[in-house]
């Protein structure tokens, strides 16, 4: 895998030879996107941040891979995160910040005394003086979202933040601050380096009913089918972008990419895929994930808060077969008013499974 | 300024203004709980919720900035349609029991579902059954009925830094608590009430003392009201008048008519308190001795000083009672012994603005003299119980001998108040004469920090007046690293100063707060007598009884201690 090769501080030491505007540039023109799923311009988010007028800066890493169904992070912290810290140094030196955070997932703990070793080697071979540390987080959902992340690590409560200001203007403590995501850090020092790198190999989790779940490298466009063949899913019926992504009916010929996911009402995210065999109920996984997200809702907006709860029971009413077409048409203006009012990008995206869900399956709620 | 239109009228609105803010000037009420124009912006409850133009989702009002040509509309069907279920959402898991909710008719919640005309939710009832948290003697904290708007939490953190609430758990599970689920009784909290007052939902109300007046009003007990200076500005807006009004006459009428033996005014304690004050000012500047003083008329800025600041800051605190102990020692006492009754045959009712005096009077330094305090709030609903028809009243005055007060115990009921009336008779002792100049007007108006300069009797004098806990917090650790630059300090704990008190009718906006702080400084004016020094009735009092300011006599009944007190 691309994404696993080291550059062994190669790109650290192009980047001091270029300075940082120059570096910025660089990113730009190599089109590096997120990888988190929002999929804004790095080198923009950088530029942004260095522009930004501060006595102080901070650079996060979001390692709080919490989305289900994706594993992607995990795969390069565990063999690459020589990579991630060379990410996160280029990341400072260019908006100039002098300390940075990698937002470990509380799941991930038996990485963290590995990450902080490596942390002291690169900064060895380095000489750097840019400070790294592992904050590791609760196990809350709600702090793979940025604004929750600073919350998270200013030592208040997970809790996410109205937007804008943005994180380049007002992020950790105030002060202007970079995230990115673990694979986006990654991909950093290869986009400098290498010649032949592209933004569109992305690591895709596969997993569901497939006979070889795991992490692939693949690139965006490719046909769904031949993810399928990868994975060696069979007979599938619907396919879900990680949880709150949505679903989608599945067709071989789908071509995967974000505006394509994008125009069936669903959202690509982390590249994450789910594939569900034709022998199972799309409402049972509705109930699944409605659980789910009733269980990470993290309290502070009344949609999502309350309304969680009524997601999860009325998809329970429908399963007992009580419900009737009133309480279908409930449930889907429910989903709408969530989507529409919740604070944060994960509360506005928790009924997308729903919503896409009646929109194609909808006999599965009869 | 920037041009933007709000449901098609074109409206004009400085750049970085919140659209909630800019509609409200225009007239236009966008429905809110979490938003608070003195609080942090959370966007929270999400039923400011507007549609603008060009853009996908819906936006909360209160946490979008205003643009230039930005097209906003804050009842479209879609945001109607999404505000409501919002509110049935905040419903289904509400007790839902208004008609025997302490705020019915004054709750926001009820106010809104009534106008979005929500009769039904058609969710499912998910009402949780927690335990209703009674251990303060001036909050009850009712968690079934929270929205978790947050108001409370802000106010008590953000705004008086006093932390004795906090959030626990997550989602649906999300609750209001003091901290480690100990009680409100043993959290940090001074019952200052300023969450009493947020609260949009009665999740959080005073601990009410009516049935136990209405009781010992059916006694046979010699029975003694006495109202605090505030009181007489707020408590006609609870029917019906608008802000700003002082009902003085009536107040003093209806209370008689229910019952009370005799109506005491606590503005004549305000003066005892000045002299008292003045004097001790006088001394301490005399001796440069524990400077800066501070005032110690607000019992939740008293609790919080034993809490935080008692080892570093009791020598700074002024020694006197608040006005309303000092009514209430000279009632059990001096008033007693007067008319040949036993003390334990007197009850004393306190009629205050403020849910901390609850707290105040159960204070064992105080023990066996005040017996009950109602609220503003709860004085109206009394009234209101016993069939006064209030606005009809005619006027009355307080009775003697404790009912004769000057323009300088009347301001004790604002922010500056109290200073103001401490220097008007301190000026006059400091510089041997009898000065004309008596107003303070640098020290008046809302700022959270007021300072000025004085110079009285050749003497250089500085001096602060400073409302709300975490203000007055900055000025408490400039006084502990002993860099503080003032020789007098006055402390409030809630915004505005008591006419601001958690015991106060809502709202407590700029706006209501300033008009009533007018409804005051008018009274004072209207006074004759405006220095607490040449009231006849505290001279006499001093002559015929206390003898000298600082007295033995006075020592022992004017004046207090202060404790160590721990908290969780």
């Amino acid at each position: 895998m691309k994404i696993l090769q080291k550059t062994n501080l190669e790109a650290w030491k192009k980047v001091n030879g270029l300075g940082a505007d120059r570096t910025i540039e660089l990113l730009k023109k190599k089109g590096l996107t997120g990888r988190g799923g929002a999929c804004f311009l790095t080198g923009l988010k950088w530029e942004f941040t260095r522009k930004a007028k501060s006595d102080e800066k901070f650079v996060i890493c979001n390692a709080d891979e919490g989305e289900p169904g994706t594993f992607k992070d995990k795969l390069i912290l565990e063999n690459n995160p020589e990579n991630v810290i060379e990410g996160i140094l280029i990341a400072s030196y260019c908006i100039d910040s002098k300390q940075a955070y990698i937002y470990l997932r509380g799941e991930y703990h038996y990485l963290k005394e590995r990450l902080e070793k490596t942390i002291k080697k690169v900064l060895e071979d380095t000489k750097s003086e840019i400070k790294v540390d592992v904050i590791e987080g609760a196990g809350a959902y709600i702090c793979g979202d940025e604004t929750a992340i600073i919350a998270s690590i200013e030592n208040r409560r997970g809790y996410p933040h109205f937007k804008p200001p943005y994180p380049p203007q007002k992020g950790l403590f105030g002060k202007p601050t970079v995230i990115n995501n673990v694979e986006t850090l990654a991909n950093v020092p290869l986009a400098i380096v290498d010649k032949d790198w592209g933004d569109n190999l992305r690591l895709f989790s596969l997993s569901g009913d497939v006979a070889k779940p795991g992490v692939y490298e693949i690139e965006i466009g490719t046909k769904l089918g031949e993810i399928a063949k990868i994975a060696g899913a069979k007979d599938i019926k619907a396919l879900y972008f990680g949880a709150s992504g949505g679903c989608i009916p599945y067709n071989s010929n789908f071509v995967v990419s974000a505006d394509h996911v994008c125009k069936e009402d669903a959202m690509l995210g982390a590249c994450s895929l789910i594939f569900v065999s034709k022998k199972r109920s799309i409402l049972d996984l509705a109930i699944n994930i409605a659980q789910f997200f009733k269980h990470e809702s993290c309290g502070k907006c009344t949609p999502c808060r309350e309304g969680n709860v009524h997601v999860l029971r009325l998809l329970e009413k429908i399963k007992l077969g009580e419900a009737n077409e009133k309480d279908l048409a409930l449930l889907e203006k429910l989903s709408i008013v969530i989507r529409d009012t919740a604070l944060c990008g994960l509360g506005q995206s928790c009924t997308n499974h729903v919503l896409t869900a009646l929109k194609y399956f909808r006999k599965d709620f009869k | 300024m920037i041009k933007l239109k709000i449901n098609d009228r074109e409206v004009k609105a400085k750049e970085g203004e919140y659209i909630i803010d800019v509609a409200e000037r225009n007239g236009i009420e966008i429905p809110h709980f979490c938003y608070n124009e003195r609080l942090e912006r959370i966007g929270a409850c999400r039923l400011c919720v507007v549609e603008i133009k060009g853009m996908d989702k819906l936006q909360a009002s209160c946490c979008t900035e205003v643009r230039e040509g930005m097209e906003i509309n804050t009842p479209s069907p879609r945001v109607l349609e999404a505000r409501r279920m919002n509110m049935q959402l905040l419903l289904a898991n509400h007790s839902l029991n208004c008609t025997i909710c302490k705020e019915n008719l004054m709750c926001k919640l009820q106010k809104y579902a009534s106008e979005l005309t929500i009769e039904d939710t058609p969710f499912e009832n998910t009402q949780r059954k927690d335990e209703i948290d009674d251990s303060s003697v001036s909050i009850r904290r009712d968690n079934n009925k929270c929205i978790l708007c947050e108001q409370c939490i802000r106010v008590c953190n953000d705004i008086q830094t006093v932390y004795a609430i906090g959030m626990v758990n997550r989602g649906v599970n999300t609750r209001i608590m003091p901290n480690f689920d100990h009680t409100m009784e043993e959290s940090s909290c001074i019952n200052c009430g300023q969450c009493v007052v947020a609260c949009p939902s009665g999740a959080l109300t005073e601990k009410s003392s009516i049935q136990d007046v209405i009781d010992v009003l059916n006694s046979d007990k010699h029975l003694i009201v006495q109202t605090a200076p505030s009181v007489r500005a707020t408590l006609g807006e609870l029917f019906g008048m608008p802000a700003g009004r002082h009902v003085t006459g009536k107040m003093v009428e209806a209370l008689r008519q229910i019952g009370f033996d005799k109506v005491f005014d606590t503005d004549l304690g305000a003066d005892i308190t000045i002299v008292e004050e003045a004097h001790e000012f006088v001394e301490r500047v005399k001796s440069n001795k524990n400077l800066p003083m501070i005032t110690t008329c607000c019992p939740a800025w008293i609790k919080f000083g034993e809490q935080f600041y008692y080892e570093e800051l009791n020598k700074n605190m002024s020694t006197c009672r608040s006005p309303q102990a000092i009514i209430a020692s000279l009632v059990k006492t001096y008033y007693a012994k007067k008319i040949g009754k036993n003390p334990k045959d007197i009850i004393l009712v306190d009629i205050m603005p403020c849910t901390a005096k609850k707290y105040e009077i159960l204070r064992p330094e105080f023990k066996g003299e005040a017996d009950f305090v109602l609220t503003t709030v709860e004085l109206a609903k009394l009234l209101k119980q016993l069939n006064v028809d209030f606005l009809d009243l005619p006027e009355s005055k307080f009775d003697e001998p404790l009912g004769v007060s000057t323009g300088a115990g009347d301001i004790f009921g604002h922010t500056g108040g109290v200073m103001e009336a401490a220097l008007r008779t301190a000026a006059d002792w400091l510089s041997g004469k009898e000065l004309k100049k008596i107003d303070y007007t640098k020290i008046r108006g809302m700022d959270e920090i007021k300072e000025a300069e004085l110079e009285i009797g050749g003497k250089k004098l500085r001096i602060c007046v400073v409302h709300t806990m975490g203000a007055a917090r900055r000025l408490l650790e400039q006084i502990k690293k002993g860099k503080s630059p003032y020789h007098f300090i006055e402390i409030m704990a809630c915004y505005g100063g008591c006419i601001g008190g958690g015991g106060q009718p809502p709202p407590h906006n700029k706006e209501t707060l300033a008009k009533r702080v007018k409804a005051l400084i008018h009274v004072d004016e209207e006074k004759k007598i405006r220095k607490s020094h040449k009231n006849p009735a505290v001279i006499k009092l001093y002559k015929g009884y206390l003898g000298k300011p600082g007295s033995e006599r006075a020592h022992r009944l004017l004046h207090t201690k202060y404790s160590k007190k721990s908290y969780v």
